[in-house]
């Protein structure tokens, strides 16, 4: 599972050509690469589109280090599902650059752009409970994973988590689990008395979409490069 | 347990579009059933629910499984809060990288299936004490919705045109393939329902002592309703 409190960091503390494009460039360039792997029907082009997109990345001076490894996560369930398709290594090849090379873009997206931004641009297309409740969970996921982190802390201290004995872990996993649980429900019945009290009438992430910029010929033609290479190889 | 890993571009068109369509259906008819609610004293709750299936996914119960806490949420929110709660989480998981977003849909009606047998079994099962009832209502809905999987699976690969699948032996290698699949994903399932069902039934048994009003349902009741 990926860090999303480090990504988040990476998000927010950049200042590359990436992240000064514009939100919806960015996602316009996720989208054209989606649709370069849904058309693709070679692994060269996606191959090729990977070292483009790793390219630019290690130009605009983010972490690609990081990033790489974290879009190869998208293989395991490619390699299962061509199993199940039982072709070739050209099949193969094909499953896991149409995995990967998304993966990176999204990864490059994430990496470059605050959740906030991302909700904000979302929540112009999504009902408006749709759009608070992202904003709240992704609020509230950095609260728990701080809370988990303190806990397995406490047990591990406590001796509570003992090689071998997975009937003892599991029970006290999962007591650590409901005592989480019951607090993050506890904490949001809290939380909704203070917005009300401060005026909360149901809208939470800020909504609208920035226009395009300069800056914005990046990302846009990274995406439209991947997209035409996969349509030009048929 | 079973929400999809795939990336985009390996299902056909047809079907995680069709994924989508549904799941702009089920949505809309959450929606209709919870208009009766005070959504906006929901938004917290469900915000809170939603990171806590997050903050599951982060946990490696064993090399290769993490557990949902879908059927959790289910049975603390409801069938049609489950449902939104299943789609907010899948949004977020796409956007870490983990599953593509073509399958958001797809994604968002097999864990949201989850939330709503694992409520709907939960609430049959009344006569077993609450952890036996939390954990079976777990292994049937993880077993359904393995049966799901294998199902999307399977329409999948009647495709054609999909990944240059040739049109000769086609049906002897589709029969083969899936029931590979549906071999792989049934026996290394049964394991992961069986962590889900224990740790499940212990966190409802834990919550039924301490904080037994959550189970009452009063979570997804309108405050107008009874019942």
């Amino acid at each position: 599972m990926l860090d999303v409190a480090k990504i988040d960091h990476w998000a927010a503390s950049g200042s590359g050509p990436f992240h000064r494009a514009s939100t919806l460039s960015k996602v316009l360039f996720l989208m054209l690469v989606v649709a370069g792997a849904v058309v693709a029907s070679s692994p060269y082009p996606l191959m090729a589109g990977y070292a483009l997109i790793l390219a630019v990345a290690i130009g605009a001076r983010l972490p690609w280090t990081s990033m790489v490894p974290l879009s190869l996560y998208a293989v395991v369930f490619a390699l299962l599902y061509g199993l199940s398709l039982r072709g070739g290594a050209l099949l193969f090849g094909l499953l896991i650059f149409k995995a990967v090379t998304p993966s990176l873009a999204m990864i490059t997206l994430i990496m470059t752009t605050p959740y906030p931004r991302i909700f904000s641009l979302l929540s112009t297309v999504l009902p408006e409970l749709l759009a608070s409740t992202l904003f709240m969970t992704y609020r509230t996921l950095f609260i728990l994973l701080d809370m988990m982190g303190n806990f397995a802390a406490a047990i591990r201290l406590r001796g509570g988590l003992s090689p071998g004995s997975l009937a003892k872990n599991s029970s006290n996993i999962a007591r650590g689990i409901a005592m989480l649980l019951v607090r993050a429900v506890e904490r949001a019945s809290r939380l909704y008395a203070v917005m009300a009290v401060r005026g909360y009438s149901g809208s939470m992430a800020q909504k609208g979409a920035e226009g395009l910029r300069p800056g914005d010929w990046l990302p846009l033609g990274t995406g439209v490069l991947v997209l035409a290479a996969a349509i030009a190889w048929k | 347990m079973t929400h999809m890993h795939i990336p985009d571009g390996i299902l056909p068109i047809w079907l995680w579009l069709a994924g989508f369509l549904v799941m702009s259906l089920v949505l809309a008819f959450s929606f209709y059933r919870v208009r009766g609610m005070d959504t906006k004293k929901k938004v917290p709750l469900l915000g809170a629910l939603s990171a806590v299936m997050l903050v599951g996914m982060t946990l490696p119960v064993l090399p290769g499984y993490h557990i949902n806490l879908t059927v959790v949420t289910g049975i603390l929110m409801g069938p049609s809060l489950g449902m939104v709660a299943a789609f907010v989480t899948n949004v977020i998981l796409s956007l870490m990288g983990h599953g593509g977003i073509t399958v958001i849909g797809l994604n968002t009606l097999l864990v949201g299936s989850e939330t709503v047998l694992g409520h709907l079994l939960f609430t049959l099962l009344k006569r077993l004490p609450v952890f036996w009832r939390a954990a079976v209502a777990t292994v049937l809905t993880l077993f359904i919705t393995t049966l799901m999987l294998v199902g999307i699976v399977a329409v999948s690969h009647l495709d054609p045109e999909v990944l240059h699948q040739g049109e000769e032996h086609g049906n002897e290698i589709l029969n083969g393939s899936v029931s590979t699949f549906a071999w792989m994903a049934l026996s290394l399932g049964a394991v992961g329902w069986l962590i889900e069902a224990a740790i499940t039934g212990a966190v409802v048994r834990f919550i039924a002592q301490v904080k037994p009003d959550l189970l009452g349902h009063d979570l997804h009741r309108s405050p107008g309703r009874k019942g």
